[in-house]
Order: structure tokens, then C-alpha cells, then sequence
């Protein structure tokens, strides 16, 4: 005890005001607990199937016609109760994103009439500009820190796939052209080797990209991407991180303007 | 230059990276050849729907997942496009810890429509006619994590038809082969065959990094036996 007590005594009068200062931050909320007592929200599990589903399918992702995995494996994969599915598959009937087919090759599908490019125009319609332009800014900061990296560490033959990919995009098939271009974006963004940063930037593809396929149908901004792209493709390639990023910026600016002049046009 | 002392180091630490490995790529192998096997007496019978493959491939990928001493992630089998009657792109893979078949639905961007012929585990199997561990890469396709694949073609009477693989994160290979090498004392880096950090025990070489330009890329690298990796001994 006295060894402990003597040891105490040199402390001056500036560390105890430091510690003052310190019981009194810990007493304070941080700025942090702020998100972390956000609502949460209360909804159920099969609404969240639902969400996810119908996201995927007005995305674009889940196509017209095409079959869904059945109940149990979906439970599965989804981790939760195949009562919990189809409640879900039932709500997506109802909105008429899903039908169901019986018999031997039945099963739920994707409805006819799930119009990616229709919902895309109705979600920009109801997209405030200043919303457009915070997405564009999330999608920019999260591709420019990939594109950094990916040119300090990507080796050429790696980047020469990329490249193999642009050169395979074909207009006359526009849907094709989108999911090309896609999966090159996403293809040069995991040469970063973060396996985060590349699902950030998945989750930005799949939100844009539905969006993304508005501005493609006009020919003058259709062939402006692929260029834009590409020159950041160039900059990972010659190993230039600082061009890699102006370059992201200037493809990111060019996309959300043609996407606010097409809000304003059809306001 | 080299010394004695890193030399054997280097040879130590080979053997010890060809050990972890040999078992995941031995079993892989069998799979190959078995799958193949067993995909041509179905085969004889009529097409294949991707559920008479789920049905063929899932005891081999919940065998190869079960290994024991290696963490291994997923594995499974890719058809070729256009083996399957109903599927274009058919993934069979099981991963996780506990192993799940892989639906690729509504998770990302189009995971359905990528074309996984271009990618390094599909191609350069399917190109050489030989096995390929690819990567340390960041697999968009299956995982979604920083991830190692060993592949291995399949072939049908001489005609390639897919590629069998197995995965393993790099976070696990990390927390396994690391220590081992850590115990050999020296500074010793793991690299791919295009000169990338997998792991080293030195904390300043971070996983991921290229060798080019920095201070490992003049020195010399052994190569570890039966993998396509190499170390790099300090």
C-alpha cells in the first residue's frame, strides 16, 4: 500500500486536471451512441424477405420469368422458417412481383410483367436531387479508395481482364451492355484486395444500376461510360493512384449529371 | 545476399506451406477425377438438370469442407456453360460453417449473369487442363471475402466439362499456417505466384500488397512444392 501511495505523489496538477476532464467525457454520451440507439425498426422477418426479394427483382436482378429457388432452400438461405418465405412469397403475389405455377415444373417465378427499367424511372422520379447527389458521393468516395489501392497493388495481366471485359461490350443488347459494364466495375474495384470496400461497392452497383440503365438508352451518354472507365482503368494500370481517383471522380460527376438533366427533363 | 541461415529457413517454411496445403489439393483432385467418373454414368443416362448435379456433387463438397486441419470455406463444383439442361451458369457450391448450398439470388449486382469463364479459377483450369490455386483475390462470386481457390478441371472421356474447387479465406489461412512460420524465428513472407503478400510474419508486409518496388523484391524466393506459391525468407 505505501509503495503504491508514494508512487501517486509526483503526479502534477496538469494529469489531474486531465483526468477531470476525462470522468467527465466518459459521463457524456459519445457521438457514437447516437447511431447506435437508432430505430432499428420493427419489421417482421418476412417483411425483410420480402424487402430483399422485391428489391432484387425491381432492381433488375431477379429477371422477368426466371425461376426463384424453391421455399426450403430460400429458408435456408435466408436463415429462417419456410412459413416465414412463404408469408413473404405470398406479400410479393399480392404486389404481383412473383407468380406461382403448379405442377411438376412449378414454382414461384419472377412475373412477366416485373419491369426493372419502369420501376428505375419511377425511383428517379421520386429521387430528390440533393438525395442523387449524396449517392453520387457515396459511390465516388467508396470506388476512388478501391481504385487507390488497386493501382498500388493490381499486376498488369490482372488489369488486361478488365480491359478483355470492356472490350466485349455490345450495344445491341442493352441489357447485356449494363451487366458488362457492371461486372467490369466490380472486377477493377476487387483488385484493391479489400474484401470490404468490394461489397460497399456491390451493394452501390446494385443500387445504381437499375438507375444506370435510364441514361443508357441515350447514345451520347451510353458511349461516354465505357470511355470514362476505361480511363480509370489506364491510371490502375500504370500504377498513377492519384489519376485513378480524378479520373473515378470525373465518371462518377459525368453519370449523376446525365441522371439529373433525365429528372428534369421528363419533371 | 543469401545466407545459409535463410536459406534453410526459406526451405523450412516451403515444406511447411506444402504441407498445409497438400491435403485440400489432394482430396480436390480425387474429387475431380471421381466427379467425372460419376457425372459420365449419369451423362449415358440423358442430359443433366443442376439438381442431378446438386445430387452428385454435394457428398464430395460437405466431404472436402469437413477436412480436418485445414479451415476450409466452400467447395463444390462449376459446370461449364451449357452442360446443364435448365441452368446456364451453374454454381454447385456448399460454404459456410455450417455448409449450405450457395443460392446466388438477390445478394448483389447480377451474381447470376457474371461470367465466371473469365475469371482466374475457371480459366486457367479450364485452359491448361491442369489444377491452379488463384488468388489471394477478393471472390465477388461465392465467399464475398479475401479468399484463396484451389480448382482442379473435370473431364468427361477427355472433354473438359467444369471445374472442381475449394475455397479458403485467407483469414483462416492467417490464423493457421502463420504461427507455424512464426515459430521458424525469422522474418519469412508467403507470395503468389504473381508476387502478392498472402501472409507474413513480418506485421510491416501486409496481406495483399504487391512485392514490386519494395524492399522483398530483390530477394529470393523459394518455391514451395506441390502449390504455386513461394516464400520469401528476411
Amino acid at each position: 500500500m505505501h509503495s503504491t501511495d508514494s508512487a501517486e505523489t509526483p503526479r502534477n496538477s496538469a494529469a489531474v486536471a486531465d483526468d477531470a476532464a476525462r470522468s467527465r467525457d466518459a459521463a457524456r454520451p459519445g457521438r457514437l451512441q447516437g447511431s447506435l440507439f437508432q430505430s432499428i425498426g420493427d419489421a417482421g422477418r418476412a417483411e425483410l424477405v420480402e424487402r430483399r426479394l422485391a428489391s432484387a427483382i425491381t432492381g433488375g436482378h431477379l429477371r422477368a420469368g426466371e425461376r426463384l429457388p424453391s421455399e426450403n432452400d430460400l429458408a435456408r438461405s435466408f436463415g429462417v422458417a419456410p412459413t416465414t418465405v412463404r408469408e413473404s412469397l405470398l406479400a410479393l403475389r399480392s404486389q404481383g412481383l412473383v407468380v406461382t405455377r403448379r405442377g411438376r415444373n412449378g414454382g414461384s417465378f419472377v412475373a412477366d410483367s416485373a419491369d426493372p427499367v419502369a420501376h428505375a424511372r419511377t425511383a428517379l422520379a421520386a429521387t430528390s436531387r440533393v438525395a442523387l447527389r449524396d449517392l453520387g458521393a457515396h459511390y465516388a468516395a467508396i470506388t476512388a479508395a478501391c481504385v487507390r489501392l488497386a493501382a498500388r497493388r493490381a499486376v498488369p495481366s490482372e488489369v488486361q481482364q478488365v480491359r478483355s471485359r470492356l472490350a466485349r461490350l455490345d450495344e445491341s443488347d442493352l441489357e447485356q451492355w449494363r451487366s458488362t459494364l457492371d461486372d467490369a466495375q466490380i472486377e477493377l474495384v476487387a483488385l484493391s484486395q479489400s474484401a470490404r470496400l468490394t461489397r460497399e461497392q456491390m451493394r452501390l452497383q446494385a443500387e445504381m444500376s437499375p438507375m444506370l440503365r435510364l441514361i443508357d438508352v441515350d447514345e451520347t451518354s451510353r458511349q461516354a461510360q465505357p470511355a470514362l472507365l476505361a480511363s480509370v482503368v489506364d491510371a490502375v494500370e500504370a500504377g498513377d493512384d492519384h489519376e485513378a481517383v480524378a479520373a473515378t471522380e470525373r465518371m462518377v460527376d459525368a453519370v449523376i449529371n446525365a441522371l439529373i438533366d433525365l429528372q428534369s427533363q421528363s419533371r | 545476399m543469401t545466407t545459409p541461415t535463410s536459406t534453410s529457413t526459406a526451405a523450412r517454411a516451403a515444406a511447411i506451406v506444402s504441407q498445409y496445403f497438400s491435403a485440400p489439393i489432394a482430396s480436390l483432385e480425387a474429387t475431380a477425377l471421381l466427379l467425372g467418373t460419376e457425372l459420365a454414368a449419369s451423362g449415358n443416362l440423358g442430359p443433366l438438370s443442376s439438381q442431378q448435379i446438386d445430387a452428385l456433387v454435394e457428398p464430395h463438397a460437405l466431404a472436402t469442407v469437413a477436412l480436418p486441419d485445414v479451415h476450409i470455406y466452400g467447395a463444390g463444383f462449376i459446370a461449364t456453360v451449357g452442360l446443364l439442361t435448365d441452368e446456364r451458369n451453374h454454381l454447385s457450391w456448399w460454404q459456410g460453417d455450417d455448409p449450405k448450398r450457395l443460392l446466388l439470388a438477390a445478394q448483389s449486382v447480377n451474381k447470376e449473369h457474371i461470367d465466371y469463364s473469365e475469371l482466374e479459377w475457371f480459366r486457367v483450369p479450364m485452359e491448361t487442363g491442369r489444377g491452379h490455386v488463384a488468388g489471394p483475390y477478393v471472390d465477388y462470386l461465392c465467399s464475398d471475402e479475401y479468399t484463396i481457390t484451389i480448382a482442379a478441371p473435370v473431364h468427361i472421356d477427355g472433354t473438359f466439362v467444369g471445374v472442381a474447387g475449394l475455397d479458403l479465406l485467407i483469414d483462416s489461412v492467417e490464423r493457421q499456417l502463420l504461427p507455424k512460420l512464426a515459430e521458424l524465428g525469422d522474418k519469412v513472407t508467403l507470395v503468389n505466384s504473381v508476387g502478392r503478400v498472402v501472409i507474413s510474419t513480418d506485421p510491416r508486409h501486409a496481406t495483399g500488397d504487391a512485392v514490386r518496388g519494395g524492399a522483398l523484391a530483390e530477394l529470393e524466393r523459394t518455391e514451395c512444392e506441390g502449390v504455386a506459391l513461394e516464400i520469401i525468407a528476411e
